[in-house]
Order: C-alpha cells, then sequence, then structure tokens
C-alpha cells in the first residue's frame, strides 16, 4: 500500500499505541479502497488519503477523547506571531543558548518533547517535517486555512523549545 | 535595520514557504542581523530533528499482509456479495456496504497502486537525496560559523598527537591524522560539535589560505569514497568513508587540493600514508 509507512507512523504518534494506530490505519485504507473512485487523478492523493487518516483519528476513540481535553482553536492567535514566545536576543555565535540546546537535545528527548504536543500541533509537525508536506497540502489533509497551519507550526515549535529548555535547564553556556 | 524578522516569517523562511520577494527581503535582513539570523538557523536545526525524531514508528509486517488480504478480499467481495473476509470486528460493517463500484474501484486501485509504489521508490529516492542535502545544509553552516566566528578553535595546535588526544573521552569513536599532508596544508587545530544530534570532531586545516572543515563521525551507512557531492556558494562539499567512520569535508579551495587532503585523511584511518606529489 503507497504511503503505509508514513500512515502507520502519523497514526501511531497520534493513537499512542500500536493497536489502534494498525486499526486506523486498516480502516483508512478500507475507506479508502471504497472512496478510491472519488478521488480526482489530478488531485494530491498523499493529502487525500492523509485527509482520511486524520477524519478516521478525529471520530475514533482515542481522538474523541483528545478532543475532549482540547480546546486548542480559543488559544491560537491566527498569525502565529505572538503565540510562541520571542526568543532573546542572541549574537550569533557557536555558543548561542538555542544551539547548544538543539545539539545536545538528543532524539529521545525531542520525542519525548514531541509527546508532550496537543494533538493539533503534533499533526502540523508531522504534516510539515516528517511528510514535508508545503503548507498548502497540510491546510488540505487538515481542512483548516493555511494561515492556521502557519499559527499551529510556530505554536508547535515554541512549545517544543519551551519542552526541551525545561528538559535541559543547564544546557545554556554548555560549550565554552 | 529594518523590524526583525516574525516568528512566522522565520517558519515559513525554514520550511520553503517564502516567496521570491519574501525571500530576497528576509535574506537582506539577514545579512544585517545577527540575532535573527541565529533565529532562523535554530529553526532549521528544529525542523531537521525533528523530522528525524518524527519518524520513529514502522509498520508491523502482518499489518501489510492484512491490507493486501483486505484488497484481495475486496476484490472478490464484488463478485461473491455474500462473502465475509474482514476478521477485525470494527470494520465488518464495512465490509457488508458492498456495491457494483467496488470492483471498479479495487481495479482502479491496483493501477494506483503500482503507480504509487513506483513513486514510492522515487520517493525514497528524493527522502535520500533531502537527506544528504540536509547534511550538505549543516555542515556549510557549520563551516560558515567557523569562518565567521571570532573564537579559536576548542584545541588550537598543528600536531596531531595534541589533536587527537584531546578527542579523547568526548566523542565515542577514535581517527588517526595523516602524518603527512598535501604541500602547503596545515592542521590548525579541532572543535568537538554535532551533525544530526551525534558528536563529531571538525577538524580544522588550512590549504594555503584557505579554510577547510573536515567532519569525523561514526559511520551510519555506506558511503563513496571521494565522491565530490555538492557545491554551494562556491564551497565545495565532500565526502567519504571507511569501515568505521563518515567524513564529510567542506571548503573554498580548488576541489582537487580538497581531495588530495580528503584522501590523506581517509588513508590515514587503514594506516597507510599518501603519496605526495
Amino acid at each position: 500500500m503507497p504511503l503505509l509507512p508514513s500512515l502507520y507512523n502519523v497514526a501511531f504518534w497520534l493513537s499512542r499505541n500500536a493497536t489502534d494506530a494498525e486499526d486506523l490505519v486498516q480502516e483508512t485504507f478500507l475507506k479508502a479502497l471504497r472512496g478510491f473512485a472519488s478521488f480526482e487523478p489530478d488531485s494530491n492523493f498523499k493529502a487525500w488519503i492523509f485527509r482520511i487518516l486524520r477524519n478516521t483519528y478525529l471520530t475514533s476513540r482515542t481522538g474523541l477523547a483528545a478532543a475532549r481535553t482540547i480546546a486548542l482553536e480559543d488559544e491560537l492567535n491566527e498569525s502565529g506571531d505572538s503565540a510562541p514566545a520571542q526568543y532573546p536576543e542572541a549574537a550569533i555565535d557557536r555558543q548561542t543558548p538555542e544551539m547548544n540546546l538543539l545539539q545536545m537535545a538528543d532524539r529521545a528527548a525531542l520525542q519525548a518533547a514531541m509527546e508532550a504536543l496537543p494533538p493539533p500541533l503534533l499533526e502540523v509537525i508531522l504534516l510539515c517535517d516528517v511528510e514535508e508536506m508545503k503548507y498548502r497540502e497540510i491546510a488540505t489533509t487538515l481542512e483548516i486555512p493555511v494561515g492556521t497551519v502557519m499559527s499551529r507550526i510556530a505554536r508547535a515549535r515554541g512549545t517544543l523549545r519551551t519542552i526541551l529548555e525545561a528538559q535541559q535547564p543547564s544546557s545554556r553556556g554548555f560549550r565554552k | 535595520m529594518t523590524d526583525h524578522l516574525s516568528q512566522t516569517i522565520l517558519n515559513a523562511l525554514a520550511d520553503g514557504e517564502l516567496t521570491a520577494d519574501q525571500l530576497a527581503s528576509a535574506n537582506q535582513h539577514l545579512a544585517a542581523c545577527q540575532s535573527c539570523t541565529s533565529k532562523a538557523l535554530y529553526q532549521s536545526l528544529l525542523k531537521s530533528a525533528t523530522a528525524k525524531a518524527g519518524l520513529r514508528y514502522m509498520p508491523p509486517p502482518l499489518l501489510r499482509e492484512r491490507l493486501a488480504h483486505l484488497a484481495s478480499q475486496a476484490n472478490s467481495s464484488s463478485q461473491a456479495p455474500g462473502s465475509r473476509a474482514v476478521h477485525v470486528s470494527p470494520l465488518r460493517s464495512i465490509w457488508r456496504i458492498g456495491s457494483l463500484g467496488w470492483a471498479a474501484a479495487a481495479v482502479l486501485l491496483v493501477a494506483s497502486v503500482s503507480m504509487m509504489l513506483f513513486q514510492r521508490d522515487s520517493q525514497r529516492a528524493e527522502v535520500a537525496s533531502a537527506e544528504q542535502a540536509a547534511l550538505v545544509t549543516e555542515v556549510f553552516d557549520q563551516h560558515v560559523a567557523t569562518l565567521a566566528g571570532n573564537a579559536p578553535p576548542q584545541v588550537v595546535s598543528t600536531d596531531r598527537h595534541t589533536v587527537k588526544p584531546w578527542f579523547q573521552g568526548k566523542i565515542p569513536f577514535s581517527f588517526n591524522l595523516p602524518q603527512s599532508l598535501p604541500s602547503d596544508t596545515t592542521l590548525d587545530g579541532a572543535n568537538l560539535t554535532y551533525l544530526h544530534n551525534q558528536p563529531v570532531a571538525q577538524l580544522l586545516y588550512s590549504i594555503g589560505k584557505h579554510r577547510v572543515s573536515v567532519f569525523l563521525r561514526q559511520k551510519s551507512g555506506a558511503a563513496e569514497a571521494n565522491k565530490l557531492v555538492a557545491e554551494r556558494s562556491g564551497f565545495h562539499v565532500m565526502d567519504f568513508g571507511t569501515n568505521d567512520l563518515e567524513a564529510v569535508a567542506v571548503s573554498d579551495v580548488d576541489p582537487a587540493r580538497l581531495a588530495e587532503l580528503v584522501r590523506a585523511i581517509r588513508l590515514a584511518q587503514t594506516g597507510d600514508q599518501p603519496r605526495l606529489k
């Protein structure tokens, strides 16, 4: 099945367990199969099948549970400019806190930070960074305006940074 | 100086979503603003790190088999509407929704799958290419940062017996430095730095007045020897591999002279010494 590894990866991230991820992918596959006749050849197949996955997730047990606990849109600034805290002024050298932060953040720490993201922020990061979708594709997949995609990406990255900083409070000034 | 770049612009820059005009404007600002340059670099590194960390789960082989089975069952169900083959209870109801459109849809899907599998191979090649491009970007950025920074190398020495031991306990591998270097080439020192969140040794050389960075790290995949992989803004990036190490060299020196240094370092890993001209 095309895109199976990608679909499964995103499904696992969203559902947080293997059984639900498998069911999610399987149901997505079945819906895609059933609705394939409605797929327009000139449209974006990846966005189309990820939209099915996402909608299936939203109506799943884990998706509904997540939706009940999150009222994210109210908190979002559509421009995204003021959502994440502005970074402190820093001269560009090889010892900026940001550089140290990323260089020292191992994969496990970043994965833990991603796990802490609320689903609406996690899914934009997965689609943008992992699946390398363009903003317009993400907007199509999530059925939201491009501006909302941009604001969620800004908020997601700001949140990741905050979490990573909290995980490694001693990273500042590590390298001399 | 104009206003600082907004968070939205910085993100769009990292994501390659700026229009040509926006990109030109952002680049103009970055050329004069250290703060925004630092933030832009951070966003790019975060995106790269997130892409790797997010690629975490692989589908079990049984799932693929099950989906293939479902596809074949979907095909046969159109011929035998009464058949039921789905073995996951929540999905059984879906299978009851048989219709004449199933056969056509299944045929279309099979054709599509073949096409998509072909595209998938292309995508994999693109992913490999993207990973290589990310590596090139990272070493390029690190090298330029080294050139731009006023700080001296973390270990300053032309003596390989000083530089190599300095890394003891700092990196999870060891390496050799060539005893003899090509003409007009000197060892300036080294830094401990990071590529893709892995500690690497950044060896600093000079070939004439050209500065060279050679990044050594533990091998994670096959690498072709002495292959010029990229050229960016007048800098040449060259990678090579040994049994245990991967290395990437970057400099604005003539590629032939960079290749001489690369060859000397590669041979040093196997204990051979290059025949110098």
